[in-house]
């Protein structure tokens, strides 16, 4: 293993967010600041420091976590940060040391009293520059837990560490721009009602060029079954349109009684990365509306962190939701008891169900021209455990499906680097050498279609596989679901 | 002993009083208490994560782990149960001399692998030395007692019977023996204040031991903190105009 000392991270540091959006979002300490001169407010020690104490009081996995790690070194060389970067601070467990190392200091007896000696390092100006950097060069893709003898997770420090520099006032433009959006107008584009609804109503037309078949969506409506959420994305993205247009075919061709919503028209949510209370928010307004609209359940889309935060955080934030009523598929009647509690189902858990009660009329020979690979997201994967079902579906709809080496595939997946507030031009060079290992696998599959289910993956693999020159079509499950599906 | 079972009680509540608010498990995760136990065990039995992570970091931390529970085996055995080894034979208590001199190798592998890894050497702070030096200078010591120090191990039992009875006997003067006895008095003391607090922290971990469960079932966060978020008619006021687009009410049935 090689380490390169001269920090080729410092390169990459986000953007500041401009005084009016931290105003827009009720963020503490407005103010002109930049990515060199962070003109932080006078008390921000003390802040910060409180914020620390505040939340190892809270989360026992970031106290324990704090605790307990040995220093191994097994995660070390895991991170696709520092396999692209050789930058010691990239290493988790040297990731982890930024925040640890304060807390060790502050917080424990050892520390205070033998400072250094005891692994303790003061918090400085330029200690909180380090943290600005490399806390937002995580992704929060837990790759390195996965390795870890005590599942020590580094996106616990990367999310403690960003809510410290939030209340000091440090966020970067990629993420507040887009939640001030979203909690503005409804989703991170900034797509107002009539954008929405030109969109869907070009999706409609296109499938009837196509197919001569009419489908019909329904927007905010009242006493629809199901409430469809899904990433704004795939309103108008390249190449989520298509696995949007899927999605539709399949609604219309078995009649599900579903609406989709503009007050709550986005699944992603990008206050995640920055704290809890953004986090809540954004994700609050789908079962806000969900209560609104008097649907049953909540059905959701191809999307990574949206799925983690409707899987293992939705539950939690809003407590009983109980207007709502357990999942249970219109057309086979099966009951999701795995979503028994917080009422929302994954798109690819729906489809696999309708697939294998043979719903659906599929013929894969409108696939057949590809070899098909599917790329785990770090979310589905390791959040969730949703592994199987999207390649069961691919299974059923391609005739052709090979796989991605494990290694880099699966619960050890690399998927797009860009996840955690860090797609944005900055980190654009970064992110295409931490994809390296990723799309040399991908390359050995032969594969030339990568199927996908995130959003995110989806914006970022095009520009990816083109500058490694890799010539392989991009797309989503739903995309070569709706290209079988024999629609009537 | 009483500084560490204290301070090892006292880590563990000071863990178990801060909540949990999130479902963090990584997946592949079970969704029985069964699963969690078979999942825990088989990481304790064979460290299947770290074995995941490199061979031989992996050879190396499985080995220190089990060396160390022989030699601890061993010295219960030796001190309180010598009978034992009369019943199971004498060719146990030989290989578990053995056992112990390649224990001294394996730290001295851990040792080297942290000095000359750059990687480790980078993230190694002063305190994982220190730990590292006082486990081996423990090892080397107890080999050296036991293969050149003449020690009468029933002297040390009986001293031993005596503490614990709290009825004190002199130790056996043996140097060897004293050093090796109180730096394993030190090593006691420190666990609860260092990161040797793993052996029942990794335990707690919610990565690993929550069940995939978080649609299912409730999982309560005690300081679930409420929003206030923009009410639906604030909303369709500011649109209202492009709602209309959609149809009365803004809704396009």
């Amino acid at each position: 293993m090689k380490l390169d000392l001269t920090n080729p991270g410092q390169k990459y540091s986000l953007h500041a967010t401009r005084k009016k959006d931290m105003e827009t979002m009720g963020l503490p300490f407005p103010r002109e600041w930049n990515r060199e001169n962070f003109n932080l407010p006078p008390n921000w020690k003390e802040v910060a420091l409180a914020k620390l104490d505040e939340l190892r009081r809270k989360y026992r996995e970031l106290q324990l976590f704090f605790d307990i790690c040995v220093a191994c070194g097994a995660c070390a060389d895991k991170c696709p940060f520092f396999i692209a970067t050789e930058d010691p601070h990239n290493m988790p467990v040297a990731r982890q040391e930024l925040l640890r190392s304060v807390y060790r200091r502050y917080f424990t007896t050892a520390g205070r009293l033998f400072k250094g000696l005891a692994g303790g390092r003061e918090l400085t100006e330029e200690l909180i520059h380090d943290w600005y950097i490399y806390f937002y060069q995580c992704s929060q893709c837990r790759r390195c837990a996965v390795f870890c003898p005590y599942g020590i997770d580094t996106a616990v420090f990367t999310m403690a560490a960003r809510e410290v520099m939030t209340a000091i006032g440090l966020t970067p433009r990629s993420l507040t721009e887009s939640i001030a959006k979203c909690e503005v107008v409804g989703n991170h584009m900034g797509m107002q009602p009539a954008a929405m609804l030109n969109s869907i109503s070009f999706a409609e037309e296109e499938i009837k060029e196509e197919t001569g078949i009419e489908v019909h969506v329904p927007i905010n409506k009242k006493g629809a079954e199901i409430l469809f959420i899904a990433p704004s994305a795939d309103f108008f993205g390249e190449p989520h349109w298509l696995t949007f247009k899927g999605y539709l075919k399949l609604f219309h061709q078995i009649g599900l009684d579903y609406t989709m919503s503009t007050y709550a028209s986005e699944g992603g949510n990008f206050g995640t990365w920055l704290n809890y209370e953004h986090m809540k928010k954004i994700n609050r307004k789908i079962m806000k509306e969900a209560e609104r609209l008097g649907v049953k359940w909540i059905l959701g889309g191809e999307c990574g962190h949206m799925w983690r935060v409707l899987h293992a955080y939705m539950g939690t934030m809003n407590v009983n939701p109980e207007f709502l009523e357990e999942p249970i598929s219109p057309i086979t009647g099966t009951r999701f008891k795995n979503a028994s509690y917080s009422k929302a189902v994954h798109v690819c858990e729906f489809t696999a169900d309708l697939i294998r009660h043979q719903k659906l009329r599929l013929d894969h020979s409108k696939n057949d021209q590809y070899v098909v690979t599917f790329s785990d997201s770090c979310n589905p994967a390791r959040f969730m455990g949703l592994i199987e079902e999207p390649r069961y579906i691919l299974q059923n709809v391609c005739k052709n499906f090979v796989e991605i080496d494990p290694s880099v595939n699966r619960e050890r997946t690399i998927c797009c680097t860009a996840g955690g507030g860090l797609l944005s031009d900055e980190t654009l060079e970064l992110r295409l050498r931490a994809i390296k290992p990723k799309v040399d696998a991908i390359r050995e599959t032969g594969a030339n279609f990568l199927a996908l289910i995130c959003a995110i993956d989806k914006a970022v693999y095009p520009e990816y596989l083109k500058h490694y020159r890799i010539p392989v079509q991009v797309g989503g499950v739903h995309e070569l679901v709706g290209n079988a599906l024999v629609i009537m | 002993m009483a500084v560490f079972f204290g301070g090892i009680i006292y880590r563990v509540l000071k863990w178990l009083v801060v909540p949990v608010p999130t479902m963090i498990m990584l997946t592949p995760a079970p969704i029985t208490r069964m699963g969690v136990a078979k999942r825990l065990g088989l990481e304790f039995l064979s460290f299947g994560s770290l074995r995941k992570a490199g061979r031989k970091l992996w050879l190396g931390g499985w080995l220190f782990h089990l060396l160390l529970g022989i030699t601890l085996l061993t010295h219960i055995v030796t001190i309180f149960f010598p009978v034992i080894w009369s019943t199971v034979g004498y060719t146990w208590y030989e290989l578990a001399g053995y056992a112990g001199i390649l224990f001294a190798a394996v730290i001295s592998f851990l040792l080297f692998r942290r000095l000359v890894h750059p990687g480790v050497r980078f993230f190694s702070k002063y305190s994982d030395y220190f730990l590292i030096f006082l486990i081996f200078s423990l090892a080397f010591l107890g080999d050296y007692t036991r293969a050149f120090g003449k020690l009468d191990q029933g002297a040390v039992s009986s001293y031993l019977y005596g503490l614990l009875t709290l009825q004190p006997v002199l130790p056996p003067s043996n140097l060897a023996f004293l050093t090796h006895f109180l730096l394993a008095q030190l090593f006691l003391m420190y666990i609860p204040f260092s990161k040797v607090t793993h052996l029942v922290g990794w335990v707690l971990a919610p990565t690993r031991n929550q069940r995939n469960i978080a649609r299912s079932e409730w999982h309560r966060n005690p300081w679930n903190p409420e929003v206030k978020l923009e009410p639906w008619e604030s909303y369709a006021a500011r649109y209202q105009k492009e709602l209309e687009e959609l149809g009365p009410g803004g809704e396009r049935r």
